[in-house]
């Protein structure tokens, strides 16, 4: 029984196949949030978009392990992409959260799936929290954007949208799990890949 | 005696260690586009943000090179049109301008990770950083995608824009589906079966694996590894308030 639950090479190689995915999908929407307009808007598109890979991905597991690996994969990316340290931490617990709620479905039900991937999605909230933790400092190193950019990004993120955001990203994060569902439905069950 | 392939390896290597390259992606992001450190920072984040354009040249990366400038015109080329813009123009042009000179250089560095580093050196510096599997196979499997995921996606759109359904042509929706869904697909298909081809190369197995490519630090290393060293003590030296300079 032990030896059933390790992850395995193919395990691993699947985190890599749906993580690029995702990474790149997270990518192409996080390029719009440039526009200050659409940096709030990260945290409803991103969850949306993401819930397609992430529900295909969450059909091929089935050990423990696999949704944190993917989680702290993400973190270590937004590292590497220049988001700061922060986005490591609320991968790890939104991991570890999306982890046991699938689990605790025994890594079958839809229902805890849709559930984990809301989980899942509130790592996202890291990538605001510089901006949150230190609102002056995080405006007065993008000086060079201009204050047009600055004045509408304040307007735009004031400190009350900080929970705001989690909360969106949360339920967000459920209606894409929804939209991966019925995707999931329609065509990649079809296709032979679910 | 060396193998043939041994030397083929030889030839292929890198300027640099995958290693080097990594710490300074890691410098970058977190200096250039993250903004660590004030005032007394400046002149070194400049000179980092020369770095990666550096690198490409000493790799014969043209191209790539010649894009990276490119962008980087382009954005200084609209902070310089600044002052001669109307209105709401003139807030696009400083957007777009201080974004574009901001990331290019992170960009860039990417691209020079990726364009020169193969996933087997890849895989080998992990070992020798002594990374457990669990974030290292991931993790090569992501940069082996990359480049594939982009050149599927870029043939669907083709594609799907022959059948006329792109942004501004059809529903957001439409776009969504028929977009997204193909690549997700095709992607899907194309790591499976590097995954069989992986597994029947030893990949996740439980014996220590051999590589054949050649990695270690040489000169160049050990100088770019002391700047990213000097980068981070003069931002903790700066923290601490000594004056530098």
């Amino acid at each position: 029984m032990k030896s059933e639950s390790r992850l395995k090479g193919r395990d691993l190689i699947n985190v890599g196949i749906y993580g690029a995915i995702y990474f790149v999908i997270l990518f192409a929407v996080a390029m719009l949030g440039m526009i200050p307009i659409f940096l709030p808007l990260l945290s409803v598109l991103v969850p949306i978009l993401g819930g397609i890979p992430f529900m295909l991905f969450l059909t091929k597991v089935k050990k423990p392990g696999m949704i944190f690996i993917f989680a702290m994969i993400m973190g270590i990316l937004m590292l590497l992409t220049g988001m700061g340290p922060w986005p490591l931490l609320t991968c790890a617990i939104a991991g570890i959260l999306a982890e046991l709620c699938f689990r605790s479905g025994r890594y079958r039900s839809a229902k805890k799936a849709v559930l984990s991937y809301g989980l899942f999605s509130m790592w996202i909230f890291g990538n605001y929290l510089p901006l949150f933790t230190d609102y002056e400092g995080y405006f007065a190193q993008r000086a060079d954007y201009g204050q047009a950019y600055i004045d509408a990004v304040q307007k735009l993120m004031p400190l009350w949208m900080a929970p705001v955001l989690l909360v969106a990203c949360f339920v967000c994060g459920i209606l894409g799990g929804l939209l991966g569902r019925k995707l999931l439905k329609k065509h990649f069950v079809k296709a032979g890949l679910a | 005696m060396a193998y043939s392939s041994e030397r083929s390896q030889e030839a292929r290597r890198s300027f640099l260690d995958p290693r080097t390259k990594l710490a300074l992606v890691l410098v970058l992001a977190l200096f250039v586009m993250g903004g660590l450190g004030a005032e007394q920072m400046k002149p070194l984040k400049t000179a980092l943000s020369a770095l990666p354009f550096l690198l490409l040249l000493a790799e014969r990366q043209w191209g790539r090179f010649a894009r990276g400038i490119a962008m980087l015109v382009l954005g200084y080329g609209l902070l310089f049109a600044l002052p001669y813009l109307p209105g709401v123009l003139n807030f696009l042009a400083l957007m777009c301008g201080g974004i574009l000179t901001r990331f290019v250089v992170t960009v860039v560095m990417g691209e020079y990770l990726i364009a020169t580093t193969s996933v087997s050196e890849f895989i080998s510096a992990m070992e020798h950083l002594r990374m457990p599997q669990a974030i290292t196979i991931p993790m090569s499997v992501m940069f082996r995608l990359f480049p594939t995921i982009g050149a599927e996606w870029r043939s669907i759109r083709r594609a799907m824009r022959m059948r006329g359904i792109h942004l501004g042509g059809a529903k957001a929706s439409q776009v969504l589906e028929y977009q997204l869904v193909p690549m997700m697909t095709s992607t899907v298909r194309i790591g499976e079966e590097l995954s069989a081809s992986a597994l029947t190369r030893g990949l996740g197995g439980s014996t220590r694996r051999t590589n054949i490519c050649r990695i270690g630090f040489r000169a160049q290393d050990a100088v770019l590894l002391l700047g990213c060293l000097l980068v981070v003590a003069a931002w903790i030296l700066e923290l601490c308030g000594v004056k530098l300079w």
